[in-house]
């Protein structure tokens, strides 16, 4: 099963970097272009760096989960031609389909870390531990929507374009251009429910403002994790047999 | 001692009158809700495959074999009755694997061979094997979508025959490929036989089930019409299909089932 989840990777990435030579090579090297030509617009248009910073972080947390939610949501169709023929633990399809927007996160992180550090300030030992264990809720967070997407996918084909277009509602939803503090305090809690809020907001306490948030807004996040992850586990185990069936 | 078990197994899908396939079409068809129909495909199908034997399903076209292969190999639930497979299984179903047109030859075999649970070692040390059992060398590196179905169907047999584990479903065996290719697979075939693989063999070619099975049973109507000797189960089959009065081959819905 671990060649079986290792092969389903390798593949995934060969097929998205059409197996060129040094695709390893363009695969870090896409994010951290990206990334460098964000710096420098953004570095040009904006004086105010705490402003910056803020906005790079956003719009990278934001592109993984926009990334991983839609290849997670078309996973178990695209990867249909195994599933009518040859029978396996089907979550497996699932997660290893969020490997390759994980690896460009990845990437963005240690990017935007290292520019903080020599720039900014260095986050202290616990602050990083923070972010790691956010990136972490994030992706249990991106694989318990991709559990039950992919499943409602299979009976509901054009589901892929209504999550398009909430993701373009979403990112306008999640303060990514602007701080959520122009907005009032009163929908502060409705806007926590959007999982990438609490991501980016918690993610920018412990990198810019090296200031953690309290241990109720924690136990706060660790519900929203587990109650997107459950209920996109029990559609995926009530429905992803009888859906897989109609393929 | 046996390996395959089916006791009562049954299968029905849901037929919708009509097909609504997006939300859109379910929310545009709210007022106007759909009428589903059982249809059983499979009815209490039962027989027992021992360890090293050579099985044959038989059945004409939409009698309910490759539902119940499908079943058999894990991929379909059964709604009713119990299903007791105990060695692992290599499923060859309706003439190829699962293809990702994308990817080559290479990657398409190492995907499905660990997705059938094989290690990357196994599959390395056989690979020069399977490929030459396809007579592929040349194409190895290949993407899918430059195949031939004949290229492609050999290669999925090439799999099935050198990487097989304990028990072997092939699908219309030996349709495939040029004479010299058929041969190969049924020398193949007879070799595992003698190495102790069990063989579950699916056809509608009576000289076939004939000629490579020594027992295995006939479907019809979702139903097991016969089982015993492959001899006997051929003669039946042309039975049903030559003389006699013949069924209409249709798998049964519900109330036919019962009555």
């Amino acid at each position: 099963m671990r060649d079986f989840i290792w092969t389903l990777i390798r593949t995934d990435f060969k097929a998205r970097y059409h197996g060129a030579v040094g695709g390893f090579v363009w695969a870090l090297a896409k994010p951290l272009v990206m990334f460098l030509v964000l710096h420098q617009v953004f570095s040009f248009l904006f004086r105010d760096r705490a402003y910056l910073y803020n906005l790079l972080l956003g719009i990278l947390l934001w592109s993984f989960f926009a990334e991983g939610s839609t290849t997670g949501l078309e996973s178990l169709y695209r990867k249909s031609f195994l599933l009518t023929k040859t029978s396996f633990p089907r979550w497996i399809v699932v997660m290893t389909s969020i490997a390759n927007s994980l690896l460009t996160l990845l990437v963005y992180a240690l990017s935007i870390l290292v520019v903080l550090m020599f720039s900014h300030g260095r986050p202290s030992i616990v602050c990083l531990l923070l972010f790691v264990l956010y990136i972490f809720l994030y992706v249990v967070i991106v694989f318990g929507f991709s559990l039950g997407a992919s499943v409602l996918f299979l009976k509901y084909r054009d589901l892929n374009q209504v999550w398009d277009v909430m993701l373009q509602a979403g990112f306008f939803l999640a303060p990514i251009m602007y701080p959520l503090s122009i907005l009032p305090e009163k929908y502060h809690f409705w806007l926590y429910l959007w999982p990438v809020t609490p991501i980016i907001q918690f993610s920018r306490a412990v990198l810019i403002d090296h200031a953690p948030p309290t241990l109720k807004a924690h136990l706060m996040l660790f519900g929203l994790t587990f109650t997107v992850f459950g209920i996109g586990a029990l559609l995926f185990r009530r429905y992803a047999q009888p859906a897989m069936e109609t393929l | 001692m046996h390996v395959v078990d089916l006791q009562g197994i049954s299968k029905k899908f849901r037929i919708p009158s009509a097909r609504r396939d997006t939300l859109r079409e379910h929310v545009f068809g709210l007022f106007n809700p759909r009428r589903f129909e059982d249809l059983w495909v499979l009815r209490d199908i039962r027989f027992t495959v021992r360890k090293g034997e050579t099985f044959g399903i038989m059945g004409r076209n939409g009698c309910g074999k490759s539902t119940l292969l499908k079943i058999i190999a894990g991929i379909y639930r059964p709604d009713g009755g119990s299903l007791d497979v105990r060695a692992p299984l290599t499923p060859i179903l309706g003439l190829g694997l699962g293809w990702n047109q994308e990817l080559t030859a290479r990657d398409n075999l190492l995907l499905t061979g660990t997705a059938m649970g094989m290690s990357l070692k196994e599959l390395g040390e056989q690979f020069d094997d399977i490929i030459a059992f396809a007579e592929l060398e040349r194409f190895v590196d290949l993407q899918l979508k430059f195949y031939s179905s004949g290229m492609s169907a050999r290669l999925a047999y090439s799999i099935a025959f050198r990487a097989v584990r304990e028990i072997l479903l092939l699908d219309e065996v030996f349709a495939v490929g040029d004479g010299a290719f058929t041969q190969r697979c049924q020398d193949r075939y007879t070799e595992l036989h003698k190495s102790g693989h069990t063989l579950l063999l699916v056809s509608h070619n009576p000289e076939t089930i004939a000629k490579h099975c020594q027992r295995g049973v006939l479907i019809d109507g979702g139903r097991v019409a016969f089982e015993g000797d492959s001899e006997g189960v051929a003669k039946a089959y042309e039975r049903l299909v030559g003389g006699g009065e013949p069924s209409d081959g249709k798998p049964r819905t519900e109330g036919e089932a019962a009555g």
